[in-house]
């Protein structure tokens, strides 16, 4: 294992970045960054060289994420569900999409902007609009791959509020994306 | 009235089975095939899972503050 003194400059800002892209604030990453790299100084012994250096500490990083979230859950009371980024209702006029909101085609290649890094600028814009919980459901779900039932524990809320959370973040998502990345008006 | 669910019946459907992994029911596949829009959402919606969990990550480096602070602590 490299010097723990060479680790800042060598995997610092890869690691922060990551740490941006899935929490609100630089700051919170900062102190991510900070509790992953202490963390991995205590438990460097237990390196045992299967992965790189990165790898390993990305992985003492998404730990450090999903704690960040159960934290930020445990400070912040239930929300009814209607106060977590409002309803559906935007989106519908009775059974159907509303004609200002059905979803446009995305033309292109939309895939393949869907890697880019423009595509991950536009999505950390649209997250920022949700609220925290809302948010947070969709990053542990989609971004960090952690099981539903996991997520729901660390949020606070039962599996099928879990559901609707993920299901707004989606609507909110496809929507925002479509005006700020894939189909964005006179474009 | 519809037997059919609505097309906000089958957008929500539509995120329940992308997270679970079950497939569609057959009334919401039924809708899917008769209706262009919530389709286009289907794909976008799977789209966004893609893009998410693939996208580079992006944004600043880490500020020399915090990384002078983090070096300190690491000594």
């Amino acid at each position: 294992m490299t010097e723990p003194a060479t680790w800042v400059d060598a995997y610092g800002d890869r690691l922060f970045r990551y740490a941006l892209s899935r929490v609100r604030d630089g700051g919170s990453a900062e102190d991510l960054i900070q509790d992953t790299f202490v963390t991995a100084l205590k438990s460097r012994d237990r390196f045992k060289g299967d992965s790189s250096e990165l790898t390993w500490m990305t992985g003492i990083l998404r730990n450090k994420i999903f704690e960040y979230y159960r934290r930020q859950a445990k400070e912040t009371p239930l929300r009814p569900l209607d106060e977590e980024s409002g309803s559906e209702q935007d989106f519908f006029d009775g059974r159907h999409w509303s004609v200002a909101a059905a979803p446009r085609d995305w033309g292109g290649e939309p895939a393949k902007s869907a890697e880019s890094a423009e595509f991950a600028a536009a999505l950390r814009r649209c997250l920022d609009a949700l609220t925290e919980k809302v948010a947070g459901a969709f990053i542990l779900r989609e971004m960090e791959g952690v099981a539903a039932d996991e997520v729901a524990g660390a949020l606070g809320v039962p599996p099928g509020h879990l559901a609707v959370l993920l299901y707004r973040a989606r609507m909110r998502l496809r929507s925002c994306l479509e005006k700020n990345h894939f189909a964005p008006e006179g474009a | 009235m519809s037997l059919l669910p609505s097309c906000r019946d089958v957008s929500k459907m539509l995120s329940e089975a992308l997270d679970s992994g079950r497939p569609l029911g057959l009334h919401a596949r039924i809708h899917l095939s008769i209706c262009a829009v919530c389709r286009r959402v289907l794909a976008q919606f799977s789209l966004i899972r893609h893009g998410a969990s693939r996208a580079p990550e992006t944004g600043p480096a880490l500020s020399d503050g915090a990384k002078s602070r983090i070096k300190a602590l690491l000594k």
